[in-house]
């Protein structure tokens, strides 16, 4: 289904919007879809789709901007009608309005229709209801990707579900329900970048939200994945609104099987992206700053950055294929409402993903290191083995205790296997951290007393040149 | 009371060991980057005034090798796995050679310079001598290949008396018969000499002529051979005669670019050992011959005199290009041409011994050499009976 086609579009503001309500309620709510298949026969087909929410009471504010052409690709897709009811906790009762998107003068698209009462009900919500020619099967797909990409964001007080009615019978009725996974649920006061993470390790775990548990064929368990997340805040003026970019990396070893199901993106790197809690297409700015990361410095080489329908993939070279990386980056302004949303810079985007590369970087040693140093690394075990078999092959016992308890061993208890391969992990902590601290005093000292050259190094070099006979006779 | 003296160098030397040791993993335990501070050494350099402090055994500044470039890390791996195997040859009070630990591992040391390398970090950490590490540089002694002669570098004759290990070396009772020194020089004791001087000769082949002519029956001396290019054994045999008889010591050389690096060797030390150049130079070596001039004066004939190659190899002694094929360095491949021109620039000969320099010019602006056997052209024993007694007595040497 093309995003260009503009009805599944106008839906996904729909259901954003609703989205919205719902989390700024600050309690459990629910949102449902219904599509129905009107009476049969019709060509083209007509659907009838309601979206409820149990969220604040909607604004009209809205729908003041909402847009969707009546035709597309020559056929007409619908009567440009939206049929809104809403109501916020403390009204007396339910407004219902009549929203003519085709109208341009702004004060006729709103109607007001009869309220209905309350009678002293306390509740709050909203639906809205329409009718388009199209088949319900060229509308599920979207809708549901667009849930299993919401439940990144993992806010616990929402519910999605969607229920599809082919005809009147139950046998004909399919319902999706989206909810996060009931024992990984963060509590509510988590913040939304603690959300985002445990909801983007979901996600992977579960191929994008597509299965209900973790696909066990791929991964063996949770703790094997590595997070990183950052925050990035550009500096509030009058001119701009504050707002976060927050980015979230998580890297997964897929399980050495001969063959992972077929979900996998296997080597590929797949890029969500959110704006103001709802998913959205990547926007250009994210793209390029995607593109412009020093990924060298982090031991990754990108090859290319592909924009498929909306997903985007990145590739790298010489990349490992049971290895997954996937991104979520979330650019939101606290405030609801905003009629002025505002575009992250380029820069901001940078700060914040590499901030995530960094965060990984400090969290999991060795991990994401330059070509350079791991090129040094290739002498780690070497090295672990050298002063392993000097501590353990000394005859000094205290020394070796000594040596064991430094190292946080029991000296009776400490085996060679389990002291060497701690003091690799050890020094590769060390190389990952040279990297990122780079030496102070690169510069040589300057001279005293005189304005020399840099005569050392220049006999180094001639140093051996003129031993021509020497090293194997020494 | 020597042995004392060993097993406490031994204890001491183990101590820095462990202390090394200890401060890499409590650095690695802090999560800090452990750093080895390592002196430089030169006996040489090619400052064109000479204004440097070269002559001095200092240190002449440090390098300090971290994690953080990798070929330091390297050169920290190979340190460690040398000194690993050095703290296991110490522990068990045994010997290895060098070439022995480059067996041990060799496909991670590729190299027996690698090895060299890391032995001679080693002494320079821990301030010092190879010897001390029981590290040899021939095989060790007790094994079987000590019983195939030909791997002494060091061949003695003359008035000279001295102890190895408990075994007696009485040169005296047979003067002109060539003894072969063993390699632990630092067992060498009870000296005891009735030399008027020391006579070192660059070749095996000068020193059987000399052997030959009877030469120590009408010379006192004591002569000595490191059979070409002088191996640390030699170096360290001829400085211990130095310091304990206190002689004049000559030295014979061919004419030509490698007899004056030999002569250079014996006298300033070698770049490569230069953190042990102390106990391995004999400063006030003098240089008997033979001098560019010395063809003129002594009539060596013109077929004699050979041009110094521009490009090429040459290769001089048969032994010493058996040698090479195992070494990994192919070190004759430099021209005599470079080579000279490269030795004049050494700051140790404008300062020390410009007399020296002069004659190398010389060599280099006639563009020719010539063996010491040249002399001989005109009778077999010239060399023993006329050159080197004449040199001698006219102090016709430089020193």
């Amino acid at each position: 289904m093309e995003m260009s086609d503009p009805l599944p579009k106008l839906l996904l503001q729909l259901i954003s919007s609703a989205f919205q309500r719902c989390r700024l309620a600050e309690d459990l709510c629910r949102l449902s879809l219904l599509l129905l298949h009107q009476s049969a026969g019709n060509d083209p087909p007509i659907t009838s789709i309601s979206i409820s929410d149990t969220g604040i009471g909607c604004s009209l504010v809205e729908f003041q901007d909402l847009r969707c052409p009546r035709e597309f690709n020559g056929a007409n897709i619908w009567d440009g009608l939206l049929s809104l009811k809403t109501t916020c906790f403390s009204d007396d009762e339910v407004f219902c309005y009549h929203i003519n998107l085709g109208e341009c003068i702004s004060n006729k698209r709103i109607k007001r229709q009869p309220s209905q009462p309350k009678n002293g009900a306390k509740f709050s919500g909203t639906e809205v209801s329409l009718s388009v020619f199209a088949s319900m099967d060229a509308l599920v797909a979207p809708i549901v990707t667009f849930f299993q990409k919401m439940l990144v964001l993992h806010l616990p007080n929402v519910t999605m579900d969607l229920v599809v009615e082919q005809g009147a019978s139950p046998g004909t009725q399919t319902q999706y329900v989206f909810v996060m996974n009931g024992d990984q649920t963060p509590c509510f006061t988590a913040s939304n970048l603690e959300r985002l993470k445990s909801g983007l390790e979901d996600c992977v775990l579960r191929h994008g939200n597509c299965l209900e548990m973790m696909c066990e064929q791929c991964f063996s368990d949770r703790e094997h994945l590595k997070v990183g997340s950052g925050t990035a805040c550009p500096e509030e003026n009058r001119k701009r609104p504050g707002g976060t970019m927050e980015v979230v990396i998580v890297i997964s070893d897929l399980l050495e099987t001969t063959r992972h199901c077929s979900r996998s993106c296997e080597g590929k790197t797949e890029v969500v992206y959110f704006d103001n809690f709802s998913p959205s297409p990547i926007p250009q700015v994210a793209l390029s700053a995607l593109k412009k990361i020093d990924w060298k410095s982090y031991g990754l080489i990108l090859a290319s950055v592909n924009d498929q329908e909306g997903h985007v993939f990145l590739e790298w070279e010489n990349f490992p294929s049971y290895v997954q990386i996937q991104i979520a980056l979330h650019w939101y302004h606290k405030k609801y409402p905003t009629r002025h949303k505002t575009e992250p810079g380029i820069n901001l985007v940078k700060k914040g993903i590499k901030s995530a590369l960094d965060d990984l970087k400090t969290k999991h040693e060795g991990f994401l290191l330059s070509s350079h140093s791991r090129k040094i690394c290739s002498y780690v075990p070497d090295l672990a083995r050298s002063l392993a078999g000097l501590i353990f092959s000394s005859t000094d016992m205290d020394f070796q205790g000594d040596c064991l308890s430094v190292l946080g061993f029991q000296p009776q208890e400490a085996e060679r296997e389990a002291v060497e391969d701690y003091i690799q992990r050890k020094i590769v902590t060390v190389i990952g951290m040279n990297e990122s601290k780079p030496q102070k005093d690169q510069e040589a000292a300057p001279f005293l007393f005189f304005e020399g050259g840099s005569e050392t190094s220049h006999y180094e070099d001639e140093e051996i040149e003129g031993e021509y006979y020497s090293t194997s006779l020494e | 009371m020597e042995g004392n003296f060993q097993i406490s160098e031994t204890t001491n030397l183990l101590r820095k060991i462990k202390e090394f040791t200890r401060s890499i993993v409590e650095d690695l335990a802090e999560g800090k980057s452990p750093e080895i501070s390592i002196n430089r050494f030169r006996n040489y350099c090619n400052d064109p005034e000479a204004d440097c402090f070269c002559s001095s055994d200092e240190p002449k500044g440090r390098e300090i090798l971290t994690l953080r470039k990798r070929s330091q890390t390297y050169r920290i791996d190979m340190l460690l796995r040398v000194l690993l195997i050095v703290q296991q040859l110490l522990q068990e009070n045994r010997h290895g050679s060098k070439r022995d630990i480059y067996y041990m591992h060799p496909s991670a040391f590729k190299a027996q310079s690698v090895v060299d390398r890391a032995i001679a970090d080693i002494c320079i950490l821990f301030q010092c001598s190879r010897y001390n590490l029981n590290v040899v540089s021939t095989l060790n002694p007790f094994t079987l290949i000590f019983l195939l002669k030909n791997y002494d570098r060091l061949l003695v004759m003359g008035w000279l008396k001295f102890r190895e290990a408990g075994r007696k070396f009485d040169c005296l009772s047979s003067l002109n018969t060539a003894f072969p020194i063993p390699v632990l020089v630092e067992e060498v004791e009870d000296i005891v000499s009735l030399a008027e001087y020391i006579l070192v000769v660059e070749k095996e082949t000068v020193f059987q002529r000399l052997a030959n002519d009877m030469f120590c029956k009408t010379n006192r001396c004591i002569v000595v051979t490191g059979r070409g290019y002088p191996d640390v054994s030699t170096r360290r045999f001829l400085r211990l005669l130095m310091e304990k008889l206190q002689l004049p010591v000559h030295c014979l050389v061919d004419c030509d670019p490698y007899g004056f690096e030999i002569l250079a060797t014996y006298r300033f030390g070698s770049m490569q050992m230069a953190y042990d150049i102390e106990s391995l130079r004999a400063p006030e070596m003098k240089w008997l011959g033979a001098f560019p001039s010395d063809s003129d004066i002594y009539g060596v004939p013109q077929q004699c005199l050979l041009p110094l190659t521009e490009e090429g190899k040459t290769i001089k002694h048969l032994y010493l290009s058996l040698i090479h094929c195992f070494s990994e360095t192919d070190q004759f491949s430099l021209a005599d041409k470079k080579r000279t021109e490269a030795m004049l620039l050494r700051c140790y000969l404008k300062r020390e011994m410009p007399q020296w320099r002069l004659e190398l010019e010389t060599m280099l602006k006639r563009g020719v050499k010539f063996e010491i056997e040249a002399l001989s052209v005109h009778s077999l024993s010239f060399l023993s009976e006329v050159y080197i007694p004449s040199k001698i007595r006219s102090e016709g040497s430089f020193h």
